[in-house]
């Protein structure tokens, strides 16, 4: 574009706009890093102190975060890492094994995406109850792969679909087994795409608040988003820079994630994840 | 084909359906059957406990009778009518300014940082801004505007509105980047041409750029529609959809009627409701999306 599109104008009101945005975040970081004790409600706009580890410390212990880190850190894990699997392996069946009415199963699996949780949340709760699923971190991966497949399946899918039909030809006549050419030649090439809807699965499980909150309850097995609810449940009393502190900690990963992998998460948004 | 490669491709035909199985299996089991267990749950008077018994529409006709019910309809009406037009109106202004810009990238960066937030923590965030003579009260009073000491969650349809724009400042950004996609996909010899007719600013905007647009945007309002009818985290950390019902949403009754009252056919219905209303606003924008992949 030409040289009036970065005029100061243009480039004020981004400057004024973005500040209005950054706001809340520094509201967050500030009244996070004040002491319990000398925080005073009708200054939430001036800094004052620094007890931000002291604050997350509380956080840690009240909320028992040290716990729930742990078990979100495995569910954000190890559930991502099998859809991404899993939807690789559906990929490689239907675009390079030409599995027979591959269309169908494509259609049945992406299908999985679009009705809401709240469709499926009963019967899983009902379903997790009776067969000893609730409550367990085996039952948290189970539900967290399962929401992650039918996406996974759908980036793989489109993923293999670019790659020249010769590269596997020449890998059978190569006397590759069907197993080891999806292992060692098709895996690998997908470096890219696997990772790419590896951080978004991940985001979305360490993020999520509705799942944990329906099919379990012990604070081992509680995922994150969760537990930080039941912190601000103690709102009102003199914990704020408490629940502040736990809000900004349970952000950091994501946050973290998010800027080291920016080109990621617009390849995910131009891919239709929201 | 050589005579290996057609024996591979049946071989391969005879295996494929191993490596589609788990996927498929997983699907089935915990998204479809579900879905399924749900449809018939939303037709009975099931309460979690015993059997089922078929009670017709009596769940569906609650939605629209029950004063609650009415009311979470109405929220989610709200939240769908704001999530379609204040992020949306936001994410395009943002974008339009950012694109082309020097240093667009990095103007872009502060309204991209809440989406990688979760709901729970804007929630906890703007929980602390709204409470009364909090941070945006103190700010009001500072500039001697009016509402200082407003209780912005305290009544409804305020408390839904200002939860509307809480998620406008976490989705406004996702919204720019999706217009900027677009924009990035108009052909620039026409947009040259206009220039040099004289078109500027507003005028060139509203005659060359928007109506280029239009596919991209039917994209960031259907994904506004879905993803505002499915409204839970924030509600339920800001106000859990009170103070008494007042700002509950759909999504919030359902867990609400299935998790507190035990009340599962009722749950169901609003379930299944929400997913028939999400399905038709997905059917509207990916019709557009894929046609609009046939013109190209």
């Amino acid at each position: 574009m030409n040289k009036t599109s970065s005029g100061p104008v243009r480039t004020a009101i981004l400057i004024v706009l973005g500040l209005i945005w950054l706001a809340p975040v520094y509201l967050l970081i500030v009244n996070a890093s004040k002491a319990v004790d000398a925080y005073d409600p009708a200054a939430v706009w001036k800094p004052s102190g620094f007890s931000l580890f002291t604050n997350f410390q509380d956080a840690w212990d009240k909320a028992a975060l040290g716990g729930t880190l742990l078990a979100t850190t495995l569910y954000s894990v190890v559930a991502p890492v099998l859809a991404v699997l899993i939807g690789a392996a559906v990929g490689y069946a239907i675009v390079a094994l030409r599995l027979k009415y591959g269309f169908v199963w494509f259609v049945f699996i992406f299908g999985g995406t679009i009705f809401p949780l709240q469709m499926v949340l009963m019967p899983l709760f009902s379903g997790y109850a009776s067969s000893g699923l609730y409550d367990t971190r085996v039952g948290m991966i189970i539900v967290y792969t399962a929401i992650s497949v039918p996406f996974s399946a759908f980036v793989m899918r489109n993923f293999f679909t670019g790659i020249a039909r010769s590269v596997f030809e020449a890998a059978v006549v190569d006397g590759g087994g069907l197993f080891r050419i999806f292992r060692s030649i098709y895996l690998p090439m997908a470096g890219s795409a696997l990772a790419a809807i590896f951080i978004l699965q991940a985001t979305f499980v360490w993020n999520d608040l509705l799942l944990g909150l329906t099919l379990s309850q012990s604070e081992s097995v509680r995922p994150i988003m969760p537990a930080l609810t039941g912190l601000q449940s103690t709102y009102g009393g003199a914990a704020l820079p408490t629940v502040l502190a736990g809000g900004l900690l349970v952000s950091l990963p994501t946050v973290v994630l998010f800027l080291a992998a920016q080109r990621f998460f617009s390849r995910g948004l131009a891919l239709g994840q929201f | 084909m050589s005579r290996s490669t057609l024996r591979s491709a049946r071989t391969g035909g005879r295996v494929a359906p191993l490596f589609g199985l788990p996927a498929a299996g997983i699907v089935a089991l915990l998204l479809y059957l579900p879905f399924l267990w749900t449809t018939y749950v939303s037709f009975t008077d099931f309460n979690g406990l015993g059997t089922p018994v078929w009670s017709g529409l009596t769940n569906y006709k609650a939605m629209f009778s029950d004063p609650d019910l009415v009311g979470a309809l109405t929220n989610t009406l709200l939240w769908v009518v704001g999530m379609v037009t204040l992020p949306v109106v936001l994410g395009l202004v943002i974008a339009v300014l950012t694109y082309g810009h020097r240093w667009g990238t990095w103007l872009r960066l502060p309204f991209l940082l809440p989406y990688a937030i979760s709901g729970v923590a804007v929630g906890v965030i703007w929980g602390f801004v709204l409470q009364p003579d909090g941070a945006l009260g103190q700010v009001l009073g500072f500039l001697g505007l009016p509402g200082a000491h407003t209780g912005w969650l305290q009544a409804g349809p305020g408390n839904t509105l200002m939860m509307i724009v809480a998620t406008s400042w976490q989705a406004a950004g996702v919204n720019a980047l999706l217009f900027v996609i677009g924009l990035q996909s108009i052909p620039a010899e026409p947009l040259e041409a206009a220039r040099l007719d004289g078109a500027e600013g507003f005028k060139l905007f509203l005659h060359q750029l928007w109506p280029q647009l239009r596919p991209i945007t039917t994209v960031v309002v259907g994904l506004s529609i879905v993803g505002s009818l499915k409204t839970f985290d924030v509600v339920w950390v800001m106000t859990q959809g009170g103070p008494g019902t007042s700002s509950e949403t759909l999504a919030l009754s359902m867990y609400k009627e299935t998790f507190v009252l035990n009340n599962y056919g009722q749950g169901a219905a609003i379930a299944l409701f929400l997913s028939l209303v999400t399905f038709a606003a997905s059917v509207l924008y990916l019709r557009y999306q894929l046609a609009d992949g046939d013109s190209r």
